[in-house]
């Protein structure tokens, strides 16, 4: 929802009839009104809030922000809605106007907190499975679909981001969540049974106390070797690859900030790392940053070149043989196929795994014919579609398993 | 001392004692956590000065300072208790050999002597006159699974050992809890948690936090200090400097006795202020293709020239 001062006001209008006198009613009010827009509040914080209010003079408004703020908002990023609200809610007249009294917890209108409860837990899974269970849901129009082509001149222009629909970035970056938070819940789990923990290794014990007279000493714990896994995500940002775009960047966020150890790349005729650009919470920001930085995005493609980059500057220190090495491209290239595939050979010797990501790969009638595709071919570990919701919990399966 | 008799105010005063600069709405928030007895969730990019607040206010209440490190894969027996097996093991060896009592051995290996106290039960179960602070630092960096595991002693300040009862706290502990947000934490955590963001500071409270470390700095040299920090963090780098490269920095520059900035301080002394290659090698071009100039930074930024 985009927050203007507007909605604003609609949101404290439609709590002007809670609102009586007294601190209380009024916190409540605002609490309801920040659920208008969008803040998750619950009870105990407006509790917490209220009792703490005889701790300041909230005649310092200042101050009064502050302690409201502390209490109800938990992300750096609710601070401008708030604030917002804030301003508009707490104005003159009926600021001045709230007396201080004891708070009586008791006297709380149960009513006006109806939403509260388990209810938001099981919401993103809920609302996941159901982006899911809509197979055909716009995100990738298939009768839309632009004729792949390569473009020869490096265009190096900005992408304008702005067009990106907010109902179908939910959708993706729902589904994202719902992948990363299994991929993530299965390394913790396994890590688990690795720690020294309760587990003990009766057979080491034994062994162990041999030097103690065949006394237990020592205990000897069963241990694991963690496997961590990584993922490097290199991701053709070219002109062919252009209706994919958006998706592509909400694709690339949502996994770098769900999971451990992701690294971000996206390639055209240069390769740019973009890990650090995207490790925000917000991804209108991600967008900005991406936007503002990365230049020959829609430009040509040279898949060879942007390898050979990756190859000599980053794979050294970031592709162990515990790293997926997670390519997304179409496979359209202007570049040198020898060189290609000579650096998908070094990518393959460094790497546990290669997943190429093929968004075309989705469509009947095609058969990875182009060169570049074709040369890359013999070194791939995985050979996916990626185009709507549902490849992507193809590929939250997929990954899911290598992990484990 | 009595967190009823502190002020926002007073807060703030007893910070600087201790060299902390903190502006009003961070001792807002800190003086409620006290106050309210509520743990406070410190965000903000690495080097503002997140850790240092709970070491600085431990000193200034008088209060033992525990620190719970996070990592990947801490678990409850190192953060709460763990049973001492070779204690117990050569407890009932010796009781074996004078054929002691079996029922009062097993009542025995289970009390306190033979628990080894980890940081959280540490800080509940503390005898100190003041409740310790309790520092648990970087919490994006331990799992999930430990996040919820902290919610019980978060909300409740007891932790149940199931050989010995339940432990309450005897009074709370004031607990701190950063984060560098490299994961968003669980909401259900920070609902129990007051919240705060600490930004980058100001040019303002960037020169007074270095005058408050470095008295003997240079007024000019502080404030070209601060323009050039200012400016940094506004440009593409890999790893923008905090608080903590800042006083880096300006140590540095003081223990080689410089009175002013310029480019040739500047180049060999930037390994305070960045720590990636990358970064390195992106300022030297920056000012070598002079996209980047010292003398027009000095010249042009805001707070210098009023």
């Amino acid at each position: 929802m985009d927050i203007t001062p507007e909605t604003v006001a609609e949101a404290v209008n439609k709590v002007a009839s809670v609102r009586g006198k007294g601190t209380l009613p009024n916190m409540m009010a605002f609490g309801r009104a920040l659920k208008h827009l969008g803040v998750k509040v619950s009870l105990s914080q407006l509790i917490d809030a209220s009792r703490s209010a005889d701790l300041v003079d909230i005649a310092e408004r200042g101050d009064f922000r502050a302690l409201l703020r502390a209490n109800l908002i938990s992300q750096k990023e609710d601070f401008a809605v708030f604030d917002m609200l804030f301003d508009c809610f707490w104005r003159e007249q009926s600021y001045e106007r709230v007396p201080m009294e004891t708070m009586d917890i008791q006297g709380t209108p149960t009513e006006s907190n109806a939403p509260e409860g388990g209810d938001e837990e099981g919401g993103v899974e809920e609302a996941a499975s159901e982006a899911i269970a809509n197979e055909n849901l716009p995100l990738e129009n298939l009768d839309e679909f632009a004729v792949p082509t390569y473009s020869a001149q490096e265009l190096m222009n900005r992408k304008d981001f702005s067009e990106m629909g907010t109902e179908e970035s939910r959708a993706i970056a729902r589904a994202i969540l719902l992948i990363a938070t299994k991929i993530a819940t299965q390394i913790s789990r396994r890590k688990k049974i690795g720690r020294k923990g309760p587990v003990i290794d009766p057979r080491a014990t034994m062994r162990r106390s041999m030097k103690f007279g065949g006394e237990v000493i020592e205990m000897s714990h069963r241990k694991r070797r963690i496997k961590k896994t990584k993922v490097v995500l290199l991701c053709d940002v070219s002109g062919s690859m252009d209706c994919y775009s958006r998706f592509l960047i909400q694709f690339m966020y949502g996994l770098q900030n769900e999971l451990w150890g992701v690294e971000t790349f996206v390639f055209s005729t240069s390769l740019s790392r973009i890990t650090h650009l995207i490790r925000t919470k917000n991804i209108i920001d991600a967008l900005d940053k991406i936007s503002g930085t990365i230049l020959g995005w829609s430009g040509g493609t040279n898949i060879g070149r942007s390898l050979h980059t990756f190859n000599r500057n980053f794979a050294p220190s970031m592709v162990t043989h515990r790293t997926v090495v997670v390519i997304i491209s179409d496979g359209w290239d202007r570049g040198d196929v020898t060189l290609l595939e000579k650096e998908m050979q070094d990518i393959k010797r460094r790497a546990k795994k290669i997943i190429w990501l093929n968004p075309l790969l989705a469509s009947e009638n095609y058969e990875p014919l182009c060169k570049g595709m074709q040369a890359a071919l013999p070194y791939l570990d995985m050979f996916l579609s990626v185009h709507n919701v549902n490849s992507l919990v193809a590929l939250g399966r997929t990954l899911e398993k290598m992990v484990a | 001392m009595d967190p009823k008799q502190l002020t926002i105010e007073k807060v703030q005063e007893i910070l600087l004692t201790e060299k902390y600069v903190c502006d009003r709405q961070l001792a807002t928030v800190v003086y409620l956590s006290l106050v309210m007895g509520k743990p406070l969730l410190l965000e903000g990019e690495a080097g503002v000065g997140k850790t240092e607040i709970a070491k600085v206010l431990s000193k200034v209440l008088g209060a033992r300072l525990i620190r719970l490190q996070c990592y990947e894969g801490l678990d409850a027996s190192t953060a709460l208790y763990e049973w001492n097996y070779p204690k117990q093991m050569l407890h009932i060896k010796l009781e074996e050999i004078e054929h002691g009592d079996k029922k009062k051995v097993e009542t025995e290996i289970f009390t306190q002597d033979y628990l080894v106290k980890r940081p959280l039960l540490d800080a509940i179960q503390s005898d100190d006159v003041n409740p310790p602070v309790l520092l648990i630092d970087e919490i994006d960096r331990a799992d999930m699974e430990f996040e919820a595991f902290l919610l019980e002693v978060l909300s409740d300040f007891q932790i149940t050992i199931p050989e010995l009862g339940t432990v309450t706290a005897k009074h709370r502990p004031y607990v701190f809890l950063t984060s560098n947000r490299t994961r968003e934490i669980h909401d259900a955590l920070k609902r129990r948690c007051l919240y705060h963001w600490i930004e980058y500071p100001t040019f303002d409270k960037e020169y007074e936090i270095i005058t408050t470390k470095f008295p003997e700095v240079e007024t000019k040299m502080a404030q070209q200090i601060c323009a050039f920090m200012q400016k940094v963090r506004e440009m593409n780098f890999y790893k923008r400097p905090g608080v903590a490269e800042t006083l880096d920095w300006a140590s540095a520059l003081i223990a080689l006795n410089r009175k002013q900035l310029d480019d040739k301080s500047v180049i060999e002394t930037m390994g305070c202020v960045f720590k990636y290659r990358e970064d390195l090698t992106h300022l030297r071009e920056q000012v070598e293709n002079r996209q980047f100039s010292l003398d027009q930074l000095l010249r042009t930024s805001p707070e210098l020239v009023s």
